[in-house]
């Protein structure tokens, strides 16, 4: 059979045919290759192999982060499901929610038809991989670790939704503007400094975390970069010890934490002495998404500030 | 029926006979107190931040107000070493005290469903109580929600347990086990429909530790707790006779629902309060009484007071390690007190054992 119609196909190219005939053989063709198209095929960050016959039209996206990148890769129309506390951008808040990241309904997500399901590895655990591999649909595990990941995501999504030219737009974006900044700030002088993420436990953040990246392109020198977990709680004597110049408080909502001004009771500490307790609200620096780029800009400018006093 | 002094000398008989096996109490109170120092010394002493001993002494006596050294010594140090003692203390004391009551060796003072019942209140206040999460004497209103929320539990448990033939402490025991589930489910329902941030906050005063310890703190832990430290040994001979049974104990002139009944009570108070400032530190409860009764024997006499003070040794001793092990890292003190007592415990258990 392919042969046969492979020689026809050679047959009509080789001899002078009517300008009509060519037309329609060619209409044949472009319909035949869009229904036999290359699938598209993309690795996921669990270096899986996700392939779609033709790009997602059903998305449901199972973290706050990934619900964004959707988004950002311009496919946000696509999606069909999310999960609580999917807040941004605001058109998100108004799509079907299966549950929270941390237990979400599978049947809610099956009744939703999706055609992909985005996951988050650390967040939605695996359990629910094996079962939904299962059930046929195809779905992409999301587990980014560095600013690098986020653009790897958006472009990734891209690509399954068809929107590649967008996203990889905006990745190239996130890129470019970051790189602006790491090349204006990355090497001035370096400003130590405190990343609090809650006051009671004292909690921070060690080197490995995506947020001392963003310090670090800012030229920010976090003190306990050194610690042994992620996200340690660490003793307020050693705080004291380290003396940083800055303390970047992150709190959990949009106004600054009211315990960033308890380091007042502790004059001696130069962040304090100088005036120098700032405050990025967290969904900008801990959030994997684009909006990185508005905490880092943030961020760089409150350090600039502080080498200018 | 046995008089009072008869039930007096059927006492005495009892703990004479029992007396030649353990180390005199006299000595064992006389070295815990010295062991209290010690510890109270070490926690003060030892910290992220190594302070010469010359300057520590110099700050312990005042001389120098404003240097860093004092500061971090009588400002996060010393609130912190006694608030760790006197939650250790309540909970060692209340520990012996379930374990007697119930005349049961596994119970320990979060069996009377206080604990959950604080986890709940403090849950509730988190959701409920909106952002403005003002502070009252140092206590937000979350560490208020969870002693209520405690108090509520144990006054159900007890009333439960309760008719009109006294207190069953059977009844009370499983009524504990029920009430701990139910406010266990109902915490997650909370934490089902908190927004994200208040199941940070949740999950942050879960995880709880004495690192917020603060004077106005331990000043709260003191005036509820010395009090009921001072207040249980007196029901000691009561505990004793009713190791026999509750009848028993009935026989022997004790007037048995009214003492279960300021048990519970003080036990409640020690146990909301501790959970309140510190947050939930298992393992103390249970095994230090434990560890106690095989050095003293099960005399609650000598076992009360030998409990609490255990209690207040071993605390702040696991929460230095805690501070030190992995400095500026630290780890959960829970984890250290299970680490350091469950060795100890099996060492002397086998050492029991031996003794026959």
């Amino acid at each position: 059979m392919y042969t046969r119609r492979q020689r026809h196909s050679w047959s009509a190219l080789a001899s002078p045919a009517p300008l009509p005939l060519v037309l329609c053989a060619l209409l044949v063709f472009a319909a035949v290759s869009r229904a036999f198209a290359e699938p598209i095929m993309v690795r996921d960050f669990l270096n899986r192999q996700v392939s779609l016959a033709e790009p997602a039209r059903r998305v449901v996206a199972l973290a706050p982060h990934i619900v964004e990148n959707v988004f950002s890769a311009g496919a946000g129309q696509a999606l069909v499901g999310v999960v609580s506390f999917s807040n941004f951008p605001a058109e998100a808040q108004q799509l079907p929610v299966v549950g929270s990241y941390k237990a979400f309904s599978l049947e809610t997500i099956l009744s939703l038809r999706p055609d992909l399901i985005i996951m988050w590895a650390s967040g939605n655990g695996l359990k629910a991989l094996s079962k939904l591999e299962s059930l046929g649909v195809p779905v992409y595990v999301d587990e980014p670790a560095t600013l690098d990941d986020v653009a790897r995501s958006i472009g990734d999504i891209g690509r399954l939704t068809g929107t590649e030219k967008t996203a990889l737009r905006q990745a190239e974006r996130f890129h470019s503007e970051l790189a602006a900044l790491r090349a204006r700030y990355e090497l001035q002088t370096p400003v130590e400094l405190f990343y609090q993420i809650w006051h009671e436990p004292l909690q921070t953040i060690n080197g490995a975390h995506i947020i001392n990246d963003v310090i670090e392109l800012c030229g920010g020198q976090n003190v306990f970069a050194d610690a042994l977990v992620l996200a340690p709680k660490v003793n307020i004597e050693s705080v004291l010890q380290r003396d940083p110049q800055v303390i970047i408080a992150s709190g959990m909502s949009k106004a600054r934490p009211e315990w960033l001004d308890q380091w007042h009771r502790w004059p001696t500490l130069r962040a304090v002495r100088d005036g120098h307790l700032f405050f990025v609200p967290p969904d900008l620096l801990q959030r994997h998404t684009l909006r990185l780029l508005q905490g880092a800009q943030r961020l760089c400018g409150q350090l600039a500030s502080v080498r200018n006093d | 029926m046995l008089s009072r002094p008869e039930s007096k000398l059927v006492e005495v008989l009892i703990i004479r006979h029992q007396a030649a096996h353990y180390v005199a109490a006299n000595k064992v109170f006389w070295s815990q107190l010295l062991l209290l120092l010690l510890a109270l010394l070490l926690a003060v002493s030892l910290g992220a931040i190594n302070i010469p001993l010359a300057e520590l002494s110099r700050a312990v006596v005042g001389a120098e107000q404003a240097s860093q050294s004092s500061l971090i010594i009588t400002h996060i140090r010393l609130p912190r070493a006694l608030l760790a003692a006197l939650v250790g203390a309540l909970l060692g004391i209340s520990g012996a005290v379930t374990q007697g009551l119930f005349r049961n060796a596994l119970a320990d003072p979060s069996l009377i469903g206080v604990t959950a019942g604080a986890v709940l209140g403090a849950s509730l206040a988190i959701v409920f109580a909106g952002t403005g999460l003002s502070l009252v004497m140092g206590l937000s209103v979350v560490s208020i929600g969870a002693f209520l929320g405690g108090a509520a539990a144990v006054i159900l448990v007890y009333r439960l347990a309760t008719d009109a033939h006294g207190t069953s402490v059977t009844t009370m025991l499983l009524a504990g086990i029920a009430i701990t589930a139910l406010a266990g489910s109902f915490g997650s329902f909370m934490e089902f429909i908190a927004d994200n941030e208040m199941l940070r906050r949740i999950s942050y005063w879960k995880m709880g530790g004495l690192d917020g310890a603060s004077y106005p703190r331990v000043a709260i832990a003191g005036a509820i707790g010395l009090p009921v430290v001072l207040l249980l040994p007196r029901y000691a001979v009561a505990l004793n006779s009713m190791l026999l049974g509750e009848s028993e104990a009935r026989h022997l002139g004790i007037a048995v629902n009214r003492v279960k009944r300021m048990l519970v009570l003080l036990v409640a108070a020690a146990v909301g309060v501790s959970v309140a400032l510190a947050g939930t530190i298992s393992f103390i409860g249970l095994i230090v009484p434990h560890i106690m009764r095989l050095i003293i024997g099960p005399d609650h006499r000598v076992l009360l007071p030998a409990s609490a003070l255990a209690g207040a040794i071993f605390l702040p001793l696991a929460d230095t390690l805690a501070r030190v092990v992995i400095a500026p890292t630290e780890v959960p003190v829970g984890m250290v007190t299970a680490v350091l007592g469950a060795p100890f415990f099996l060492f002397l258990l086998r050492q029991g054992r031996q003794r026959g």
